[in-house]
């Protein structure tokens, strides 16, 4: 038995979920521990605090949804990535048509970090709309070196860019974001 | 327009300031005598500080993967009725459900047609064919009641 463990353990991600769709159901939960605090990290940096949890569920039941239907194309990371990015989006439509304001009033915000000053939060909150509002590529590069802590190599490869490049990608996302923190 | 040389230094100071930043081993000075860099490395710093890294707990990685599987349990269970209220389902499985009365009327007929062709004179193996005939068809109207009954229950 704990040798199976071990194994999981050890087992890539695509072997993992092989093991899955051949009906070893634990295969699952090390893929959630492998993956959990990356996505609820970028889920953290772009929605409302009190519906962090929920929008993490929302992302790992989908990939439990759609697992067995998983073909590889991509690596399960990215994957898993894609899918995040589509609940946020998928999120904040339905708040839309609820017509609710795009992201939290700050009452929303009651109860994040534990001891955190009303300023901070207004901050928290206010740096999320910004980065909601940044161009995609600049989002996602933001997110990858701060949410997912990537190294820029990383970032590189993932892109297919070359490092220089991604660095200058890099530098101009905090530079719009820095012209929207001027506004 | 800067010239390559220069945004490909800036390039690089600002990734190796993040770099630092976000390393925890040391607080990088916010200093350059570059304005444009100096107000860069002070909005990476203002991100840091309103995102402050916050590990998440085990006791609720194992609370949030205990809501889950419970919640997908429950949706499998929501999506997936019973097998015999999907048998007995006529709108769903309206060939299903024909079969079934096909094969109810036929085991039926086989069960009385022994009685129904009885010989005259032979009241009493009749008598006791005929008693035979009654209880099967009575088991099996009750085997019939009772599966119908469990898909009810569901």
């Amino acid at each position: 038995m704990q040798t199976t463990s071990t194994s999981l353990q050890d087992a890539s991600d695509e072997i993992l979920i092989q093991k899955y769709k051949n009906g070893a159901k634990e295969a699952f939960d090390v893929l959630y521990h492998r993956h959990l605090l990356k996505v609820y990290k970028r889920v953290k940096y772009v929605v409302p605090e009190s519906d962090v949890e929920d929008v993490t569920q929302e992302i790992f039941m989908a990939a439990l949804k759609s697992i067995p239907s998983f073909r590889g194309d991509s690596k399960f990371g990215t994957w898993l990535r894609t899918l995040t990015n589509h609940k946020v989006a998928e999120f904040y439509r339905r708040r839309s048509r609820k017509q609710e304001p795009r992201l939290a009033p700050l009452s929303e915000a009651a109860g994040y970090v534990t001891g955190g000053s009303s300023q901070t939060m207004e901050e928290h909150l206010f740096l999320q709309r910004l980065l909601q509002e940044l161009p995609e590529n600049y989002r996602e590069i933001i997110l990858l070196r701060f949410a997912e802590d990537l190294q820029f190599n990383e970032i590189a490869d993932l892109m297919n860019q070359n490092l220089e490049a991604t660095k200058s990608l890099y530098r101009r996302a905090i530079t719009a974001l820095r012209a929207h923190l001027e506004k | 327009m800067q010239p390559y040389n220069e945004s490909t230094e800036n390039d690089n100071e600002l990734a190796d300031f993040t770099d630092r930043l976000l390393s925890g081993k040391s607080a990088p000075s916010v200093s350059t005598s570059d304005e444009e860099l100096l107000s860069l490395q002070k909005t990476v710093l203002r991100l840091h500080q309103a995102f402050p890294p916050e590990p998440l707990e085990d006791a609720k990685v194992k609370q949030m993967l205990v809501r889950l599987k419970s919640r997908m349990k429950r949706e499998e269970q929501t999506a997936q009725p019973c097998f015999w209220r999907r048998f007995f389902d006529i709108q769903s499985n309206p060939q299903m459900a024909l079969l079934v009365a096909a094969a109810a009327v036929v085991v039926l007929v086989i069960v009385s047609l022994p009685a129904l062709q009885q010989p005259a004179g032979s009241s009493v193996s009749g008598a006791a064919f005929s008693k035979t005939s009654l209880f099967t068809v009575a088991g099996l109207a009750v085997v019939l009641f009772v599966i119908y009954w469990f898909s009810r229950r569901k």
